[in-house]
């Protein structure tokens, strides 16, 4: 595993650079290969991941995670802080239709470069659920998926193979100088959603939550101030062992 | 208390149209939709029995003999638990809400309306809980069609004969969700 194998034409050899153009033309032209050979080699070994685990396939992503698999041999950095701050999104276990909508706004929060592998029977194709009224027939019907590991739930080999598949495939990305279309480029707007606002109970004309009166039935419960505090409490002083 | 024991003393509070039934170690009380209320609070509250732990409510269909609803309760002291059950029709599926007596039964008469279109009359807000917006349709009654299956026959075989393999051929079986062929989706 030599890093500069000998008796090979070098890798960061001088090569003719293609001459950058101002105006239309350079839109859509790709990077020379030693800039695309070290971005990608910077991409594929740091591949902070976000962890979508639906059902039990997690527990196999989350078993690959610790040191028995370990994945971060690989560059594959458990885990991003939140969809913002991630490169790759696992998804493991099963998506249903309710739970689609958040799989894609969370993708969608993502920021470029992303890559996604979906892990698992259940989220490649619907799985032993392929029937179901209620389940999502594979998450590549809401959003791109780079990698699929297939099983049932998949091993955690079976995951680490799925990665190494995605770091060849990010070695063989092109890329591109300028995004080449700016129009598809969603908007910050997008990703912005207005705040919740709590649910009204349909019976009161909407002056209650509805949490008070439908879903937990139980009244708001006044937090009761002890008003008087004991001033002092007696220090219970434990019996010392008497020395015989 | 046993199971049996149990069952005799909830026939004995509630008179001669209840019915208990002992299966697998587990002690089933049928009671007429009009005394449901009645039932769970006698059930709930009488000292021997003391089942005051509701447990879950859900419902079966039963085709054209309705729907069996049932609620599960657990004694917290006397460590028994005990099914109570009834029967509503289809066509009139309505049955009173038994939030006056368990608060929590509120969400798994929600979800019990939501799969099963049974009304709960009395209750607050029948709202779907678990199902997505826009949803149509209630995907526990048998009469739901599940469009997969349709679409796709089952990859596997489920009885003998079915792939004129020379096997002995018995009846043909629709599994459930799938509606004679001819009677549903595009022409």
């Amino acid at each position: 595993m030599g890093v500069t194998p000998s008796g090979e034409p070098l890798l960061f050899a001088p090569a003719r650079l293609p001459v950058l153009s101002s105006g239309e033309q350079s839109i859509g032209m790709e990077a020379p290969a030693p800039m695309r050979f070290v971005l990608n080699w910077g991409r594929r070994y740091s591949l902070w991941v976000f962890n979508f685990g639906l059902a039990c396939c997690a527990i196999e992503f989350i078993a690959s995670s610790m040191s028995q698999h370990d994945f971060i041999r690989l560059g594959v950095i458990p885990f991003a802080h939140g969809p913002r701050q991630a490169d790759l999104m696992v998804v493991s276990g099963t998506v249903t239709d309710k739970m689609a909508p958040a799989v894609r706004r969370l993708y969608e929060q993502m920021p470029e470069p992303k890559y996604v592998i979906s892990f698992g029977a259940c989220s490649n194709c619907g799985g032993p659920y392929w029937d179901s009224y209620s389940v999502t027939k594979g998450v590549d019907q809401i959003i791109p998926v780079d990698v699929y590991v297939p099983g049932c739930p998949p091993r955690p080999e079976a995951l680490l193979h799925g990665i190494l598949k995605l770091q060849d495939k990010i070695a063989g990305e092109r890329v591109p100088l300028k995004p080449s279309d700016k129009s598809v480029r969603p908007s910050a707007a997008a990703f912005t959603r207005p705040f919740v606002s709590p649910p009204q109970a349909l019976h009161d004309g909407g002056t209650t939550p509805v949490r008070h009166k439908v879903h937990g039935l139980r009244e708001p419960v006044q937090l009761e101030v002890a008003a008087e505090v004991p001033a002092e409490v007696p220090a219970e002083v434990p019996a010392e062992p008497e020395e015989t | 208390m046993t199971p049996d024991e149990v069952g005799a003393r909830l026939v004995e509070l509630l008179g001669d149209d209840v019915t208990a039934e002992v299966t697998f170690g587990a002690v089933t009380v049928d009671v007429p939709a009009d005394r449901w209320i009645e039932a769970v609070s006698v059930a709930a509250s009488d000292e021997q029995v003391a089942a005051d732990y509701f447990d879950w409510l859900s419902a079966v269909d039963e085709l054209t003999d309705g729907f069996s609803v049932l609620v599960h309760l657990w004694s917290l002291t006397l460590h028994h638990h005990v099914l109570l059950r009834t029967r509503i029709p289809r066509e009139t599926a309505v049955l009173p809400t038994l939030i006056g007596v368990f608060k929590g039964a509120s969400w798994h008469e929600r979800e019990t309306h939501e799969m099963f279109g049974i009304d709960f009359a009395g209750h607050p807000g029948l709202v779907p809980l678990l199902l997505p917006e826009g949803f149509e349709g209630h995907p526990l009654r048998k009469e739901f069609v599940l469009a997969s299956r349709v679409a796709k026959q089952w990859p596997g075989a489920k009885e003998p004969g079915e792939h004129d393999d020379g096997s002995p051929s018995r009846r043909r079986m629709l599994p459930p969700g799938v509606p004679e062929p001819g009677t549903w989706g595009p022409e």
